[in-house]
Protein backbone atom coordinates (compact mmCIF):
# COMPACT_ATOMS: atom_id res chain seq x y z
CA UNK A 1 0.00 0.00 0.00
CA UNK A 2 2.97 2.20 -0.07
CA UNK A 3 1.50 3.93 -3.19
CA UNK A 4 -1.96 4.37 -2.64
CA UNK A 5 -3.68 7.52 -2.31
CA UNK A 6 -3.44 9.41 1.31
CA UNK A 7 -5.95 7.92 3.61
CA UNK A 8 -8.82 10.24 4.41
CA UNK A 9 -8.35 10.89 8.26
CA UNK A 10 -4.74 11.68 7.84
CA UNK A 11 -3.55 11.13 11.47
CA UNK A 12 -4.60 7.48 10.56
CA UNK A 13 -1.90 7.74 7.33
CA UNK A 14 0.60 8.73 9.82
CA UNK A 15 -0.01 5.94 11.91
CA UNK A 16 0.54 3.59 9.28
CA UNK A 17 3.67 5.44 8.18
CA UNK A 18 4.37 5.55 11.66
CA UNK A 19 4.60 1.79 11.57
CA UNK A 20 6.21 1.36 8.29
CA UNK A 21 8.92 3.32 9.96
CA UNK A 22 9.57 0.79 12.97
CA UNK A 23 9.24 -2.36 10.88
CA UNK A 24 12.06 -0.31 9.19
CA UNK A 25 14.25 0.35 11.89
CA UNK A 26 13.25 -3.29 13.33
CA UNK A 27 14.67 -4.41 10.53
CA UNK A 28 18.06 -2.51 10.48
CA UNK A 29 18.81 -3.17 13.89
CA UNK A 30 18.16 -6.74 13.17
CA UNK A 31 20.41 -6.61 10.46
CA UNK A 32 22.97 -5.11 11.77
CA UNK A 33 22.92 -7.95 14.74
CA UNK A 34 23.57 -10.62 12.19
CA UNK A 35 26.08 -8.86 10.47
CA UNK A 36 28.38 -7.98 13.75
CA UNK A 37 27.12 -11.50 15.14
CA UNK A 38 29.05 -13.13 11.89
CA UNK A 39 31.78 -10.58 12.43
CA UNK A 40 32.13 -12.15 15.66
CA UNK A 41 32.30 -15.62 14.91
CA UNK A 42 34.38 -15.31 11.74
CA UNK A 43 36.85 -12.37 12.89
CA UNK A 44 36.94 -13.76 16.16
CA UNK A 45 35.65 -10.28 17.00
CA UNK A 46 34.59 -10.33 21.02
CA UNK A 47 34.12 -6.55 20.60
CA UNK A 48 31.69 -6.95 17.89
CA UNK A 49 29.57 -10.04 20.23
CA UNK A 50 29.35 -7.63 22.78
CA UNK A 51 27.45 -5.00 20.52
CA UNK A 52 25.08 -7.55 19.05
CA UNK A 53 24.36 -8.74 23.18
CA UNK A 54 23.88 -4.72 24.01
CA UNK A 55 21.73 -3.83 21.08
CA UNK A 56 19.08 -7.29 21.73
CA UNK A 57 17.23 -5.42 24.83
CA UNK A 58 16.50 -2.41 21.97
CA UNK A 59 15.22 -4.85 19.23
CA UNK A 60 12.79 -6.48 22.23
CA UNK A 61 11.37 -2.66 23.47
CA UNK A 62 10.73 -1.58 19.83
CA UNK A 63 8.87 -5.30 19.17
CA UNK A 64 6.68 -4.26 22.23
CA UNK A 65 5.91 -0.93 20.73
CA UNK A 66 4.95 -2.40 17.12
CA UNK A 67 2.44 -4.57 19.06
CA UNK A 68 1.46 -2.21 20.94
CA UNK A 69 0.49 0.50 18.43
CA UNK A 70 -0.60 -2.84 16.16
CA UNK A 71 -3.62 -3.32 18.84
CA UNK A 72 -4.37 0.25 19.51
CA UNK A 73 -4.39 0.88 15.27
CA UNK A 74 -6.82 -2.33 15.26
CA UNK A 75 -9.01 -1.23 17.98
CA UNK A 76 -8.98 2.57 16.82
CA UNK A 77 -9.25 2.68 13.33
CA UNK A 78 -10.98 -0.75 12.64
CA UNK A 79 -8.72 -1.04 9.18
CA UNK A 80 -9.76 -2.79 6.11
CA UNK A 81 -8.78 -4.60 3.76
CA UNK A 82 -4.64 -4.07 2.80
CA UNK A 83 -4.31 -1.68 5.67
CA UNK A 84 -5.55 -4.50 7.53
CA UNK A 85 -3.54 -7.26 5.87
CA UNK A 86 -0.24 -4.61 6.59
CA UNK A 87 -0.83 -3.96 10.11
CA UNK A 88 -1.55 -7.80 10.95
CA UNK A 89 1.63 -8.46 8.67
CA UNK A 90 3.39 -6.29 11.00
CA UNK A 91 2.77 -8.06 14.15
CA UNK A 92 4.06 -11.49 12.66
CA UNK A 93 7.11 -9.72 11.11
CA UNK A 94 8.00 -8.27 14.69
CA UNK A 95 7.82 -11.91 16.32
CA UNK A 96 10.05 -12.75 13.49
CA UNK A 97 12.33 -10.17 13.56
CA UNK A 98 12.31 -10.34 17.60
CA UNK A 99 13.24 -14.08 17.37
CA UNK A 100 16.32 -13.46 14.61
CA UNK A 101 17.95 -11.09 17.02
CA UNK A 102 17.42 -13.53 19.69
CA UNK A 103 19.53 -16.05 17.82
CA UNK A 104 22.03 -13.55 16.62
CA UNK A 105 22.63 -12.68 20.39
CA UNK A 106 22.90 -16.05 21.14
CA UNK A 107 25.44 -16.65 18.29
CA UNK A 108 27.21 -13.70 19.62
CA UNK A 109 27.43 -15.62 23.22
CA UNK A 110 28.85 -18.40 21.76
CA UNK A 111 31.33 -16.92 19.94
CA UNK A 112 32.45 -15.02 22.97
CA UNK A 113 33.11 -18.30 24.56
CA UNK A 114 34.88 -19.84 21.21
CA UNK A 115 37.16 -17.34 21.19
CA UNK A 116 38.80 -19.00 24.24
CA UNK A 117 39.44 -22.06 22.22
CA UNK A 118 42.25 -22.81 19.63
CA UNK A 119 40.20 -23.00 16.62
CA UNK A 120 41.32 -26.40 14.07
CA UNK A 121 38.95 -26.30 12.10
CA UNK A 122 37.90 -24.31 8.83
CA UNK A 123 35.25 -21.32 8.73
CA UNK A 124 34.89 -21.50 5.22
CA UNK A 125 31.54 -23.57 5.40
CA UNK A 126 29.96 -21.58 7.80
CA UNK A 127 31.33 -18.19 6.61
CA UNK A 128 29.45 -19.06 3.34
CA UNK A 129 25.87 -19.88 5.42
CA UNK A 130 26.46 -16.38 7.14
CA UNK A 131 26.86 -14.62 3.91
CA UNK A 132 23.83 -16.43 2.70
CA UNK A 133 21.94 -15.44 5.70
CA UNK A 134 22.88 -11.99 5.44
CA UNK A 135 22.23 -11.78 1.77
CA UNK A 136 18.67 -13.49 2.64
CA UNK A 137 17.73 -11.19 5.68
CA UNK A 138 18.57 -7.93 4.09
CA UNK A 139 16.31 -8.74 0.69
CA UNK A 140 13.61 -9.59 2.87
CA UNK A 141 13.92 -6.14 4.53
CA UNK A 142 14.41 -4.70 1.94
CA UNK A 143 11.16 -6.74 0.08
CA UNK A 144 9.03 -5.29 3.17
CA UNK A 145 10.27 -1.49 2.59
CA UNK A 146 8.99 -1.89 -1.19
CA UNK A 147 6.12 -3.83 -0.68
CA UNK A 148 8.35 -6.03 -3.49
CA UNK A 149 6.67 -9.12 -3.79
CA UNK A 150 9.11 -10.71 -6.66
CA UNK A 151 11.69 -10.25 -4.04
CA UNK A 152 9.80 -11.97 -1.24
CA UNK A 153 9.71 -14.46 -3.72
CA UNK A 154 12.97 -14.80 -4.41
CA UNK A 155 13.80 -15.09 -0.53
CA UNK A 156 11.30 -17.63 0.16
CA UNK A 157 12.72 -19.87 -2.53
CA UNK A 158 16.60 -19.13 -0.96
CA UNK A 159 16.38 -20.90 2.03
CA UNK A 160 16.65 -24.06 0.14
CA UNK A 161 19.88 -23.55 -0.44
CA UNK A 162 20.87 -22.50 3.68
CA UNK A 163 19.53 -25.50 4.77
CA UNK A 164 21.37 -27.13 2.58
CA UNK A 165 24.63 -25.82 3.71
CA UNK A 166 23.73 -25.87 6.84
CA UNK A 167 23.57 -29.80 6.74
CA UNK A 168 27.10 -29.72 5.12
CA UNK A 169 28.09 -27.81 8.03
CA UNK A 170 26.18 -30.71 10.30
CA UNK A 171 28.13 -33.19 8.97
CA UNK A 172 31.16 -32.03 8.67
CA UNK A 173 31.24 -30.99 12.79
CA UNK A 174 30.33 -34.20 13.71
CA UNK A 175 33.73 -35.85 11.86
CA UNK A 176 35.69 -33.07 13.46
CA UNK A 177 34.42 -34.27 16.76
CA UNK A 178 34.81 -38.10 15.63
CA UNK A 179 38.66 -37.02 15.32
CA UNK A 180 39.01 -35.84 18.42
CA UNK A 181 37.31 -35.27 21.67
CA UNK A 182 38.65 -31.78 22.46
CA UNK A 183 36.71 -30.55 19.16
CA UNK A 184 33.34 -31.03 21.10
CA UNK A 185 33.24 -28.32 23.09
CA UNK A 186 33.85 -25.76 20.28
CA UNK A 187 32.15 -28.01 17.82
CA UNK A 188 28.92 -28.15 19.92
CA UNK A 189 29.26 -24.06 20.03
CA UNK A 190 29.66 -24.03 16.17
CA UNK A 191 26.67 -26.96 15.58
CA UNK A 192 24.50 -24.47 17.82
CA UNK A 193 25.67 -21.51 15.63
CA UNK A 194 24.83 -22.89 12.09
CA UNK A 195 21.69 -23.98 13.45
CA UNK A 196 20.65 -20.63 14.77
CA UNK A 197 22.13 -19.18 11.03
CA UNK A 198 19.65 -21.81 9.88
CA UNK A 199 16.44 -20.44 12.11
CA UNK A 200 17.19 -16.95 10.87
CA UNK A 201 16.76 -18.58 7.80
CA UNK A 202 13.60 -19.64 7.98
CA UNK A 203 12.36 -16.95 10.14
CA UNK A 204 13.27 -14.48 6.77
CA UNK A 205 11.29 -17.35 4.85
CA UNK A 206 8.37 -16.52 7.61
CA UNK A 207 8.66 -13.04 6.80
CA UNK A 208 8.52 -13.44 2.88
CA UNK A 209 5.13 -15.37 3.32
CA UNK A 210 3.98 -12.33 5.56
CA UNK A 211 5.00 -9.47 2.98
CA UNK A 212 3.05 -11.72 0.01
CA UNK A 213 0.59 -11.70 1.57
CA UNK A 214 0.03 -8.20 3.09
CA UNK A 215 1.00 -6.56 -0.27
CA UNK A 216 -1.13 -9.17 -2.93
CA UNK A 217 -3.83 -10.84 -0.14
CA UNK A 218 -3.38 -14.09 -1.20
CA UNK A 219 -1.38 -16.87 0.34
CA UNK A 220 1.61 -18.56 -0.75
CA UNK A 221 1.83 -22.44 -1.31
CA UNK A 222 1.57 -24.32 1.66
CA UNK A 223 4.98 -26.45 0.74
CA UNK A 224 7.75 -24.63 1.74
CA UNK A 225 11.06 -25.07 0.53
CA UNK A 226 12.64 -26.92 3.98
CA UNK A 227 15.69 -28.63 3.26
CA UNK A 228 17.32 -29.44 7.13
CA UNK A 229 17.28 -32.98 6.95
CA UNK A 230 20.13 -33.16 9.95
CA UNK A 231 17.52 -34.68 11.79
CA UNK A 232 17.90 -37.93 9.67
CA UNK A 233 21.40 -38.14 9.54
CA UNK A 234 22.63 -41.64 10.93
CA UNK A 235 26.22 -41.41 12.71
CA UNK A 236 27.29 -44.59 13.31
CA UNK A 237 30.75 -44.58 15.62
CA UNK A 238 33.50 -46.60 14.77
CA UNK A 239 33.55 -50.11 16.03
CA UNK B 1 -43.74 -20.01 3.36
CA UNK B 2 -45.54 -23.56 3.48
CA UNK B 3 -44.04 -24.52 6.77
CA UNK B 4 -45.85 -23.87 10.12
CA UNK B 5 -44.53 -21.34 12.81
CA UNK B 6 -43.75 -23.94 15.25
CA UNK B 7 -41.36 -25.02 12.69
CA UNK B 8 -40.17 -21.93 11.61
CA UNK B 9 -39.37 -21.07 15.45
CA UNK B 10 -37.46 -24.34 15.90
CA UNK B 11 -35.26 -23.95 12.26
CA UNK B 12 -33.11 -21.20 13.28
CA UNK B 13 -31.07 -23.18 16.31
CA UNK B 14 -28.36 -24.67 14.00
CA UNK B 15 -24.97 -22.12 13.29
CA UNK B 16 -24.38 -21.47 9.73
CA UNK B 17 -21.13 -21.20 8.33
CA UNK B 18 -20.51 -18.19 6.37
CA UNK B 19 -18.28 -19.08 3.29
CA UNK B 20 -18.38 -18.85 -0.20
CA UNK B 21 -19.36 -21.76 -0.77
CA UNK B 22 -22.58 -21.84 0.89
CA UNK B 23 -24.28 -19.40 -1.29
CA UNK B 24 -26.26 -21.94 -2.76
CA UNK B 25 -30.08 -20.87 -4.73
CA UNK B 26 -30.88 -17.42 -5.23
CA UNK B 27 -33.81 -15.54 -4.10
CA UNK B 28 -33.52 -12.24 -6.62
CA UNK B 29 -31.69 -12.36 -9.84
CA UNK B 30 -30.96 -8.91 -10.56
CA UNK B 31 -29.42 -8.67 -14.20
CA UNK B 32 -29.10 -5.29 -16.24
CA UNK B 33 -31.15 -3.49 -14.55
CA UNK B 34 -30.94 -0.23 -15.30
CA UNK B 35 -33.14 2.92 -13.33
CA UNK B 36 -32.93 6.19 -13.81
CA UNK B 37 -34.65 9.19 -11.86
CA UNK B 38 -36.25 11.32 -14.65
CA UNK B 39 -33.62 11.73 -17.16
CA UNK B 40 -30.98 10.88 -14.43
CA UNK B 41 -29.56 7.23 -14.96
CA UNK B 42 -28.93 6.16 -11.42
CA UNK B 43 -28.09 2.53 -11.53
CA UNK B 44 -26.36 1.56 -14.95
CA UNK B 45 -26.36 -2.28 -15.53
CA UNK B 46 -26.64 -4.23 -11.85
CA UNK B 47 -26.06 -7.62 -12.24
CA UNK B 48 -26.35 -9.03 -8.54
CA UNK B 49 -28.32 -11.96 -6.90
CA UNK B 50 -29.44 -12.15 -3.42
CA UNK B 51 -28.30 -15.71 -2.17
CA UNK B 52 -31.72 -17.51 -0.45
CA UNK B 53 -31.20 -17.29 3.17
CA UNK B 54 -27.93 -15.63 3.29
CA UNK B 55 -27.34 -11.89 4.01
CA UNK B 56 -26.39 -9.44 1.28
CA UNK B 57 -24.66 -6.13 2.37
CA UNK B 58 -24.28 -3.38 -0.03
CA UNK B 59 -21.77 -0.87 0.94
CA UNK B 60 -21.20 3.11 -0.91
CA UNK B 61 -20.67 6.41 -0.50
CA UNK B 62 -23.99 8.48 -0.75
CA UNK B 63 -25.62 8.60 -3.98
CA UNK B 64 -23.83 5.58 -5.75
CA UNK B 65 -27.15 3.76 -5.82
CA UNK B 66 -27.36 1.00 -2.90
CA UNK B 67 -30.74 2.73 -1.44
CA UNK B 68 -31.82 3.22 -4.76
CA UNK B 69 -31.71 -0.48 -5.89
CA UNK B 70 -33.66 -1.22 -2.51
CA UNK B 71 -36.11 0.62 -3.46
CA UNK B 72 -36.70 -1.20 -7.11
CA UNK B 73 -36.29 -4.74 -5.46
CA UNK B 74 -40.01 -3.58 -3.72
CA UNK B 75 -40.89 -1.33 -6.27
CA UNK B 76 -41.27 1.59 -4.28
CA UNK B 77 -40.27 4.06 -7.17
CA UNK B 78 -43.87 3.47 -8.66
CA UNK B 79 -45.00 6.10 -6.25
CA UNK B 80 -43.01 8.36 -7.86
CA UNK B 81 -43.86 9.40 -11.33
CA UNK B 82 -40.98 10.04 -14.03
CA UNK B 83 -39.38 6.98 -11.96
CA UNK B 84 -38.21 3.53 -14.29
CA UNK B 85 -36.01 0.85 -13.89
CA UNK B 86 -35.47 -1.33 -16.86
CA UNK B 87 -34.03 -5.19 -16.91
CA UNK B 88 -34.49 -8.26 -15.40
CA UNK B 89 -35.34 -8.69 -10.98
CA UNK B 90 -36.06 -12.28 -11.63
CA UNK B 91 -38.11 -13.65 -7.72
CA UNK B 92 -39.20 -17.38 -8.43
CA UNK B 93 -39.48 -17.01 -12.55
CA UNK B 94 -41.12 -13.47 -12.69
CA UNK B 95 -40.05 -10.39 -13.56
CA UNK B 96 -40.99 -8.48 -10.11
CA UNK B 97 -40.18 -4.80 -12.21
CA UNK B 98 -42.86 -5.84 -15.25
CA UNK B 99 -46.04 -3.40 -15.08
CA UNK B 100 -48.47 -6.50 -14.08
CA UNK B 101 -46.75 -7.25 -11.50
CA UNK B 102 -49.75 -7.16 -8.25
CA UNK B 103 -47.53 -4.68 -5.71
CA UNK B 104 -49.63 -5.28 -2.73
CA UNK B 105 -48.98 -9.45 -3.09
CA UNK B 106 -44.97 -7.94 -3.79
CA UNK B 107 -44.37 -6.31 -0.88
CA UNK B 108 -45.93 -8.94 1.21
CA UNK B 109 -43.32 -11.22 -0.27
CA UNK B 110 -40.78 -8.26 0.28
CA UNK B 111 -40.80 -6.01 3.20
CA UNK B 112 -38.77 -3.15 3.58
CA UNK B 113 -37.72 -1.59 6.87
CA UNK B 114 -36.28 1.89 7.08
CA UNK B 115 -33.51 4.20 8.73
CA UNK B 116 -35.37 5.45 11.32
CA UNK B 117 -38.47 3.63 13.01
CA UNK B 118 -41.36 4.11 11.60
CA UNK B 119 -44.20 2.70 14.10
CA UNK B 120 -47.94 3.73 13.70
CA UNK B 121 -49.92 6.12 16.32
CA UNK B 122 -51.44 3.04 17.80
CA UNK B 123 -50.54 0.01 20.22
CA UNK B 124 -48.08 -2.50 19.77
CA UNK B 125 -50.74 -5.15 18.95
CA UNK B 126 -52.32 -3.21 15.90
CA UNK B 127 -48.73 -2.00 14.52
CA UNK B 128 -48.15 -6.10 14.22
CA UNK B 129 -51.80 -6.80 12.71
CA UNK B 130 -52.59 -4.08 11.03
CA UNK B 131 -50.09 -5.13 8.08
CA UNK B 132 -51.51 -9.09 8.91
CA UNK B 133 -55.11 -7.95 8.04
CA UNK B 134 -54.47 -6.43 4.75
CA UNK B 135 -53.62 -10.00 3.56
CA UNK B 136 -54.68 -12.73 5.61
CA UNK B 137 -58.21 -13.40 7.31
CA UNK B 138 -57.62 -14.47 10.59
CA UNK B 139 -59.00 -15.36 13.92
CA UNK B 140 -58.38 -13.69 17.35
CA UNK B 141 -56.44 -16.12 18.17
CA UNK B 142 -54.57 -16.93 14.89
CA UNK B 143 -53.68 -13.44 15.54
CA UNK B 144 -52.62 -13.21 19.07
CA UNK B 145 -50.41 -15.85 18.25
CA UNK B 146 -48.81 -14.32 14.78
CA UNK B 147 -48.31 -10.55 16.92
CA UNK B 148 -46.48 -12.99 19.85
CA UNK B 149 -44.44 -14.93 16.99
CA UNK B 150 -43.39 -11.73 14.96
CA UNK B 151 -42.42 -10.35 18.61
CA UNK B 152 -40.40 -12.65 19.59
CA UNK B 153 -38.57 -13.74 16.18
CA UNK B 154 -37.91 -9.90 16.31
CA UNK B 155 -36.32 -10.38 19.90
CA UNK B 156 -38.86 -7.76 21.34
CA UNK B 157 -41.19 -10.47 22.83
CA UNK B 158 -40.23 -10.22 26.69
CA UNK B 159 -39.65 -6.50 26.60
CA UNK B 160 -43.30 -5.66 25.58
CA UNK B 161 -45.41 -8.83 26.32
CA UNK B 162 -47.37 -7.00 28.97
CA UNK B 163 -47.68 -3.43 27.04
CA UNK B 164 -49.16 -4.81 24.01
CA UNK B 165 -51.99 -2.40 24.50
CA UNK B 166 -50.17 0.48 25.00
CA UNK B 167 -48.77 3.16 22.47
CA UNK B 168 -45.98 2.09 20.03
CA UNK B 169 -45.08 5.58 20.58
CA UNK B 170 -43.93 5.03 23.86
CA UNK B 171 -40.76 2.65 23.05
CA UNK B 172 -36.81 3.66 22.87
CA UNK B 173 -36.12 4.05 19.47
CA UNK B 174 -34.34 0.62 19.38
CA UNK B 175 -37.15 -1.27 20.35
CA UNK B 176 -39.43 0.68 18.10
CA UNK B 177 -37.34 -0.54 14.75
CA UNK B 178 -37.30 -3.90 16.47
CA UNK B 179 -41.27 -3.44 16.59
CA UNK B 180 -41.01 -2.65 12.65
CA UNK B 181 -38.76 -5.42 11.96
CA UNK B 182 -41.71 -7.53 13.75
CA UNK B 183 -44.27 -5.58 12.03
CA UNK B 184 -42.33 -6.67 8.60
CA UNK B 185 -41.86 -10.16 9.16
CA UNK B 186 -45.49 -10.44 10.74
CA UNK B 187 -46.67 -10.92 6.99
CA UNK B 188 -44.27 -13.58 6.84
CA UNK B 189 -42.11 -11.97 3.86
CA UNK B 190 -39.61 -14.16 2.13
CA UNK B 191 -37.11 -11.20 1.55
CA UNK B 192 -36.45 -8.44 3.83
CA UNK B 193 -34.59 -5.19 2.88
CA UNK B 194 -32.60 -2.74 5.67
CA UNK B 195 -32.35 0.09 4.51
CA UNK B 196 -29.80 1.75 7.09
CA UNK B 197 -32.01 -0.19 10.08
CA UNK B 198 -29.58 1.14 12.44
CA UNK B 199 -28.01 4.67 12.04
CA UNK B 200 -30.58 5.81 14.01
CA UNK B 201 -29.98 3.78 17.12
CA UNK B 202 -27.55 3.82 19.94
CA UNK B 203 -25.00 0.84 20.11
CA UNK B 204 -26.44 -1.73 22.22
CA UNK B 205 -29.82 -1.23 20.76
CA UNK B 206 -27.83 -1.84 17.11
CA UNK B 207 -26.21 -4.62 18.14
CA UNK B 208 -29.57 -6.59 19.19
CA UNK B 209 -30.56 -5.39 15.59
CA UNK B 210 -27.83 -7.15 14.42
CA UNK B 211 -27.81 -10.19 16.34
CA UNK B 212 -31.41 -10.35 15.52
CA UNK B 213 -30.23 -10.25 11.70
CA UNK B 214 -28.18 -13.20 12.41
CA UNK B 215 -31.56 -14.86 13.49
CA UNK B 216 -33.46 -13.73 10.58
CA UNK B 217 -31.38 -14.68 8.13
CA UNK B 218 -32.09 -18.53 8.81
CA UNK B 219 -35.66 -17.86 8.20
CA UNK B 220 -35.84 -14.95 5.46
CA UNK B 221 -33.18 -13.65 2.75
CA UNK B 222 -32.21 -10.61 3.54
CA UNK B 223 -30.62 -7.25 1.65
CA UNK B 224 -28.74 -4.59 4.34
CA UNK B 225 -28.11 -1.21 3.21
CA UNK B 226 -25.72 0.38 5.87
CA UNK B 227 -22.57 3.18 5.95
CA UNK B 228 -21.13 1.07 8.62
CA UNK B 229 -18.69 -1.00 7.16
CA UNK B 230 -18.02 -2.74 10.49
CA UNK B 231 -21.50 -3.28 10.26
CA UNK B 232 -21.50 -4.81 6.83
CA UNK B 233 -18.43 -7.15 7.69
CA UNK B 234 -20.33 -8.82 11.22
CA UNK B 235 -23.65 -9.30 9.36
CA UNK B 236 -23.24 -9.89 5.88
CA UNK B 237 -22.45 -13.17 3.89
CA UNK B 238 -21.74 -11.08 0.86
CA UNK B 239 -21.39 -8.00 0.10
CA UNK B 240 -21.50 -5.55 -3.03
CA UNK B 241 -19.76 -2.46 -3.78
CA UNK B 242 -21.72 0.34 -5.83
CA UNK B 243 -19.92 3.32 -7.01
CA UNK B 244 -21.90 5.91 -9.04
CA UNK B 245 -24.38 3.77 -9.78
CA UNK B 246 -22.32 0.85 -10.47
CA UNK B 247 -22.20 -2.55 -8.53
CA UNK B 248 -18.13 -2.11 -8.68
CA UNK B 249 -17.44 -5.94 -7.02
CA UNK B 250 -19.60 -8.51 -5.26
CA UNK B 251 -18.07 -11.48 -3.05
CA UNK B 252 -17.99 -12.83 0.21
CA UNK B 253 -17.84 -10.47 3.16
CA UNK B 254 -14.40 -12.15 4.10
CA UNK B 255 -13.10 -11.16 0.57
CA UNK B 256 -14.59 -7.78 0.40
CA UNK B 257 -12.98 -6.69 3.47
CA UNK B 258 -9.65 -8.37 3.32
CA UNK B 259 -8.45 -8.64 0.00
CA UNK B 260 -10.77 -6.83 -2.28
CA UNK B 261 -10.07 -7.47 -5.92
CA UNK B 262 -11.08 -4.26 -7.32
CA UNK B 263 -9.16 -1.27 -6.83
CA UNK B 264 -11.85 1.23 -6.06
CA UNK B 265 -13.24 -1.17 -3.37
CA UNK B 266 -9.49 -1.44 -1.62
CA UNK B 267 -10.09 2.57 -1.62
CA UNK B 268 -13.49 2.65 -0.37
CA UNK B 269 -12.74 -0.22 2.33
CA UNK B 270 -9.70 1.34 3.61
CA UNK B 271 -11.31 4.79 3.85
CA UNK B 272 -9.01 6.35 0.84
CA UNK B 273 -11.22 7.53 -1.19
CA UNK B 274 -11.07 10.84 -3.38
Amino acid sequence: MSDAPEHLVKSYDTELKRLRAMMADMGGMVENQVSLATQAIIHRDNDAAMKVVEEDPRVDALEREVEQNVVRMLALRQPMAADLRFIVASLKMTGDLERIGDYATNVAKRSIVLSQFPMPIPFAGLAHMCQLVQAQLKNIIDAVGTDDTDKAIEVWRSDATVDAVYNGIFRELITYMMEDPRNITPCTHLLFIAKNLERIGDHTTNIAETVYYAVRGEVLPDVRPKGDTSAYAVVRPKE
Amino acid sequence: MSTTMNDQQGSHGGVQVRSASAIGKSSIEISELDFYYGTHKALKQINLNLPDKQVTGMIGPSGCGKSTLLRVLNRMYDLYPGQKAVGKVMMDGQNIIDPGVDLNALRARIGMVFQKPTPFPMTLYDNIAFGVRLHEKLSKAEMDERVEWSLTRAALWGEVKDRLNTSAMGLSGGQQQRLCIARTIAVRPEVILLDEPTSALDPISTLKVEELIDELKHDFTIAIVTHNMQQAARCADQVAFFYIGEMVEVGPAEQIFTAPKEKRTQEYVTGRFG
